[in-house]
């Protein structure tokens, strides 16, 4: 029976760097790195928009093949179609998630970790110090024994399940996305464009980034619980058919993208999760691809360092949830506050937080004098901002 | 055992559905679950709560007549 010291399920960015970072802590370590489908990257469940600052931490995005367009400028649109820009240099990176995806999973391999492509994991059991692991793929059923099992394997994460963790999320809390690639489309190529509005995307927000002059992105995320009955599907189709009626959509994609808080428990004996399996994503943003490289890098390494004291018990891979929640997590309980107070306020608000925003020249609208002028002009902010220091 | 069955139970299309796994955190009793990258619904831990129907992206989770209610 083949042993494994760490079994990464899922090769995402949480899954390729916990690999990676796995090997680098422990280099005599087996560390092997299965995937269901049978290309790493594919299908793009993404927007594929990311941070500047955070992507630099893992890799340099300056003329890297795995990046679609270079983002300077954010505008925003009201609801009521006023268009807001926000001056900003170096904002972040639309990538192509399938050769990203790809270039992580082949950093995981040159620090000496295996990468099985079309492996499913249909299930696992406690046996001693080991999780058994039963595998469906290319070499057939097989069952495998692994040390640690680190689940990086979406919102749909079976191995924290199996672990017996708690990864059930209120609907409330959950955004239900549509996106099309679509072509021939007019706009800035270095922009990306967030439309806001209960007609669009109640609960959410409509998304057009660029992957390219004339070729984007478009799609949104809208919470069921305030929608009218439509699908996430229905409603960008009908954004844009009203926006965009001449493009022409050359793909397609759909997905649950979780703006919650962090799972309260994310390791259990032999086990832990990373990434949007643990709710990881930021909340008010939804984004979540840097944030699942960071908490992979500090799985990786616990899990490394745990089986190298011989002690992979809940309770020391515990050391992992709490590097994550000073890193990030107790930043995204804030940011939940935050989003839940937002949710009180309607489109005429936004309409007018677009005015006032507006009426600052561009070259002055940083964030922080936005947020200023916004608050003395809408007391309905005040307590929004309070919620951040709660 | 569960001693009452729901009058309905969630069913799954899978000619619609697009395997995104969203429905999977959403369902209380942990009844939907993927099985060979195939969604599957289990029709004795569903409670009927349809909590997976409205959010699902493209339409493909909606409520049947549990057969085993009586």
């Amino acid at each position: 029976m083949p042993d494994i010291d760490v079994l990464v399920v899922g090769a995402g960015p949480a899954g390729s760097v916990a690999a990676a970072e796995a090997r680098r802590a422990g280099p005599d370590l087996r560390v092997v790195l299965v995937e269901r489908d049978r290309a790493v990257g594919a299908p793009v469940r993404c927007a594929e928009g990311v941070g500047d600052a955070g992507l630099r931490e893992f890799a340099d995005p300056t003329g890297a093949p795995w990046v679609a367009r270079k983002i300077t400028k954010v505008i925003f649109w009201a609801p009521d179609g006023t268009e807001v820009k926000v001056a900003e240099r170096d904002v972040g990176w639309i990538l192509d998630r399938t050769r990203f995806d790809a270039f992580l999973a082949a950093g995981a391999v040159a620090e000496g970790a295996e990468a099985w492509v079309g492996t499913e994991v249909t299930g696992m059991r406690r046996d001693g110090e080991w999780w058994m692991v039963d595998t469906r793929g290319a070499r057939g059923p097989e069952t495998l024994r692994a040390r640690v099992v680190i689940g990086a394997d979406g919102v749909e994460t079976m191995v924290g399940r199996w672990a017996g963790l708690d990864t059930r999320v209120p609907a409330r809390d959950m955004e239900s996305c549509a996106q099309y690639v679509v072509q021939g489309i007019d706009f800035d190529p270095d922009a990306i464009y967030l439309q806001f509005g209960d007609q669009v995307a109640p609960g959410g927000y409509a998304w057009v980034f660029p992957k390219g002059v004339g070729v984007a992105n478009v799609g949104l995320g809208i919470v069921a619980l305030k929608a009218d009955g439509r699908s996430a599907r229905r409603y960008l189709d009908d954004w844009i058919a009203a926006r965009y009626p001449h493009g022409a959509k050359t793909g397609y994609t759909v997905g649950g993208v979780i703006v919650h808080t962090t799972v309260r428990e994310t390791c259990a004996d032999g086990a832990l999760i990373a990434g949007d399996a643990a709710h990881m994503v930021n909340p008010l943003s939804g984004g979540g691809i840097v944030n699942a490289m960071k908490a992979g890098r500090l799985a990786g390494r616990t899990a490394a360092e745990a089986i190298r004291e011989k002690n992979t018990s809940a309770a020391r891979l515990s050391a992992y949830h709490t590097a994550w929640m000073k890193l990030l997590g107790d930043d995204h309980l804030k940011y939940y506050r935050i989003k839940q107070a937002l949710e009180d306020l309607d489109d005429s608000f936004f309409n007018g937080l677009a005015r006032t925003v507006n009426a600052i020249p561009t070259p002055k609208r940083t964030l922080g004098r936005i947020f200023a002028h916004a608050l003395v002009r809408h007391p309905q902010l005040i307590p929004v901002a309070a919620r951040f220091f709660l | 055992m569960r001693s009452v069955r729901p009058a309905e139970i969630a069913v799954v299309d899978l000619a619609l559905c697009d395997r995104c796994g969203l429905c999977l955190p959403l369902c209380p009793p942990e009844a939907i679950h993927l099985a060979l990258a195939d969604l599957v619904v289990d029709d004795d831990s569903c409670t009927g709560c349809r909590k997976c129907v409205a959010p699902c992206p493209v339409g493909a989770l909606s409520m049947v007549p549990n057969r085993a209610a009586a």
